[in-house]
């Protein structure tokens, strides 16, 4: 009997094991390469753009660089006239789309009518929808112009240019499109990869494009998979199944340190445009008074929390707009971490005598330390003399509605390099989160900077204006800057030319293998 | 007979009607705006003027009732209604799934019935043997520990360790195993524990013990009289075990890149995709319920004591 039952196991092995003769190395060639995402890089048919930025299928007018400066994509460049009412975008020569007919001024002129049509439209990455409005909510009329795009704007904008830069300024064949704005079929784009297969939430598959204007790309075929779980991600990154991993929260702060220490990987860490913010409910007490706001915002340690929590993926908050805005963020703004002053405000100010409530969502757990984080706000605050709780909840809208919450720790990112949205849609006086999430701010000196910056036209007073702007909310503190969050990508050290922009955009086309 | 399966059929209206209202009330009145996180993506704040278009358009703005009813209807008729997220029809997205699913749960079943029945017979026959006590042990060890972890561990040993098997996908014929073998697992050290109790108790009925005397091998006396008396429980727990199965999925898919339902009700989840986390609860809860009237109807048929009630 015993004979018989170890017979049955190993026959029973025997079968499991059969035909798995284990995974295939990836790119045996050197000429193909295989990714991993956390989500799906492709959309499909009903989403606006079909597919993300980063496969590099289609380009837009303007990009960004690791400033989140406008730099060209398809326009080689651009000017404004008549005080920023009328833009013209010149277009690079000899671009094809890869089906084979040439980039037009009619061709983007067609896809900013189709976007205009179609919004609002949800999106799986951006929706047509606020950023949308910020790029194209002033325009009165787009044509084609002497091979050449012109915008005319019913008031003045001084930065169209960051405003279109990625998702906004998609362009791809008009042929793509049925006349309802549609996708006809696959996305037909200028990119040096054009979509060839895709199953949906398991994998894309890329091959070069034969009318790409550009140097041909290194790899002749890419596959990108999606790999929901982010143990398992690193898991196919060690059996050497991927060559990869990319994309927002590809390896999450707590798994960096393990793949750095690893030779046979590169870990390229870049910043993006994700801060975490800690929002006050000034509405209600205690923090109406902003004495005890200032109380908590010194008694934060954020250096402890962007190196320890955050594992040295992100940097320490001080001025609200990141580093990534370049010359726009504030450079007199600094984290301050000064512990006694914290209880001497506190103690001037009075303790409340129920505990302040950090409220986080539990959406945001899973892919930072939210609930670490949150018990090392709350033991700060108790060390300064402010009583805390940690509220986790499934829906934070509803709770920050109906104002039961005193901190909110949330994480933004912004569509482009325009600060205006983040001023305006979070904390003017009638900003839909200000007013909607209790926050209680309300200033008309903000409220008349925002409008003065946005209508500035000349760069220098613009700039000048958004350091204005960032040294009172530094005061104010409606919102306080926690973290500015980097986005760590991890590959093989056989593959080369890996960098990441601001937006999580890695492109595709400049990977090449390394010898 | 025909008495019982109608009565059952009629029992079974009634439960499936009362699990289309609760599966119905638990999505919709779940927190949150579905409008707003919707068009939230990429961490960008919506402007309230989309937020209501939106919900407009998702019909979010009508009285609970006439969603409810509108959404029967719809169901009646085999759509389930489209996908918030990418506007594609649900049923489709579903269907397309479970054979993925299924294929899943069927090996995860097979591992978990074959593990049982042979550790528990092994268990029965030497009681005290050094493997019976080291299998009881790995039984309650693995059914303490959550699958996710049962599963990392056979990942990092036999995908990263040894490299014999794919990580996760549905691509090469193997990748089914470590996934099956991570659910069946579990499911296993439920049954083995049943099955091995309901042994033991059969071994020690005066029938057993007479057939014994009378001469009978201990083997013919274990499978075939001592397998038989324990057979209705086994059965009951089977029909049990493999409606977790299909549940428990959710998490083992996601951790495996496993193409099935699951996985797709977990991304569903995240970005509040109600239509699709509807389906999935109103798909699976017909299937563990169609699942148990199948286990009464086969143990009915199998032991004439069931059909007197």
């Amino acid at each position: 009997m015993r004979r018989r039952v170890a017979i049955m196991l190993v026959a029973l092995l025997g079968v499991l094991l059969a035909g798995c003769g284990g995974p295939q190395p990836p790119g045996r060639d050197g000429r193909q390469l295989t990714l991993a995402a956390p989500r799906d890089l492709v959309a499909g048919p009903e989403d606006p753009y079909y597919t993300h930025q980063t496969l590099r299928v289609w380009e837009p007018l303007v990009t960004v660089d690791d400033k989140l400066r406008p730099v060209p994509a398809l326009a080689t460049g651009w000017d404004s006239a008549d005080q920023g009412r009328r833009w013209t975008f010149t277009l690079r020569d000899g671009v094809r789309f890869s089906d084979g007919t040439p980039l037009t001024a009619e061709s983007v002129v067609a896809n900013i009518e189709r976007f205009l049509r179609i919004a609002p439209r949800q999106s799986a990455f951006f929706s047509l929808d606020a950023g949308m409005e910020a790029a194209y909510g002033k325009l009165g009329d787009v044509r084609a112009e002497g091979g050449k795009v012109t915008f005319d704007l019913d008031q003045p904008v001084a930065d169209l240019p960051s405003r279109l830069a990625g998702f906004y300024s998609m362009v791809q064949s008009p042929k793509a499109f049925t006349s309802s704005g549609e996708f006809a079929g696959k996305p037909v784009g200028t990119g040096p990869y054009t979509l060839v297969s895709w199953v949906k939430g398991q994998q894309a598959e890329l091959a070069a494009n034969p009318h790409y204007y550009g140097t041909a790309p290194a790899y002749r075929k890419i596959v990108v998979r999606v790999i929901p779980d982010a143990n398992a991600r690193i898991a196919a990154l060690r059996a050497g199944e991927v060559d990869g991993l990319i994309d927002k929260g590809a390896v999450l702060p707590g798994q960096v340190a393990a793949v750095a220490g690893d030779r046979g990987f590169r870990v390229v860490r870049s910043p993006s445009v994700l801060t975490h913010y800690l929002t006050f409910n000034a509405s209600r007490e205690p923090f109406s008074d902003p004495r005890l706001r200032e109380a908590a915002d010194l008694a934060i340690d954020r250096q402890a929390i962007a190196g320890k929590l955050l594992a040295g993926t992100a940097g320490p908050g001080a001025g609200f707009l990141s580093p990534v805005f370049g010359d726009l963020a504030d450079p007199s703004s600094t984290a301050r971490y000064d512990p006694g002053r914290a209880r001497e405000l506190v103690t001037a100010a009075g303790a409340p005598a129920t505990p302040v409530s950090i409220l986080i969502s539990s959406a945001e757990t899973g892919q930072f330390p939210y609930t670490d984080i949150a018990e090392v706000l709350r033991a700060a605050l108790e060390q300064a003399g402010l009583p805390a709780k940690v509220t986790v909840a499934e829906a934070t809208k509803s709770v920050m509605e109906a104002g039961d919450y005193d901190i909110f720790l949330s994480a933004y990112s912004v569509p482009n390099g325009d600060p205006d949205y983040l001023f305006r849609r979070f904390l003017r006086s009638d900003a839909s989160w200000n007013v909607e999430r209790r926050l209680g701010y309300r200033s008309t000196e903000f409220d008349g900077l925002v409008d003065q910056a946005a209508a500035e036209t000349d760069p220098g007073r613009r700039r000048d204006l958004y350091h204005r702007i960032q040294r009172l909310l530094a005061g104010d503190r409606p919102m306080i800057p926690l973290a500015y969050q980097d986005n760590p990508i991890v590959t093989t050290s056989k593959v080369g030319g890996v960098a990441q922009n601001v937006a999580y955009v890695v492109d595709l086309g400049k990977l090449a293998p390394l010898r | 007979m025909t008495v019982t399966v109608l009565r059952r059929a009629a029992e079974l209206l009634l439960v499936l009607v009362a699990l289309s209202v609760l599966v119905f009330l638990l999505t919709s009145l779940a927190p949150g705006d579905p409008a707003e996180e919707i068009l939230r993506r990429g961490g960008i704040q919506p402007t309230a003027r989309s937020v209501a278009a939106l919900r407009a358009e998702l019909g979010l703005d009508r009285p609970l009732f006439t969603r409810y009813l509108r959404w029967l209807l719809d169901v009646l008729q085999g759509d389930l209604g489209r996908s918030y997220t990418d506007r594609s029809p649900v049923a489709a997205e579903i269907f397309s799934r479970v054979p993925a699913t299924l294929r899943l749960a069927g090996a995860a079943a097979l591992i978990a019935v074959v593990l049982a029945v042979l550790a528990s017979v092994r268990a029965a026959f030497r009681p005290r043997a050094l493997d019976s006590r080291a299998i009881a042990f790995v039984t309650v060890a693995i059914a303490g520990v959550p699958p996710y972890i049962v599963g990392i561990l056979l990942i990092s040993v036999v995908s990263v360790g040894l490299r014999m098997l794919p990580t996760g996908g549905a691509d090469s014929p193997g990748a089914v195993v470590l996934p099956a073998l991570t659910l069946g697992l579990a499911g296993a050290a439920t049954l083995l524990r049943l099955l091995r109790a309901d042994l033991v108790q059969a071994l020690r009925m005066p029938f057993v013990k007479l057939a014994t005397a009378k001469g009978m091998g201990s083997r013919r006396a274990i499978m075939v009289h001592a397998l038989r008396v324990a057979a209705p429980n086994a059965i009951t727990a089977a029909g049990t075990v493999l409606a977790e199965l299909l549940a428990g999925a959710v998490v083992v898919e996601t951790l495996f890149s496993w193409p099935g339902v699951g996985q797709l009700a977990v991304s569903a989840i995240r970005q509040r995709d109600l239509p699709v986390v509807q389906a999935y609860v109103l798909v699976i809860a017909v299937a563990a319920v169609l699942l148990l009237a199948l286990t009464e109807l086969c143990l009915a048929a199998a032991d004439p004591r069931m059909r007197r009630r």
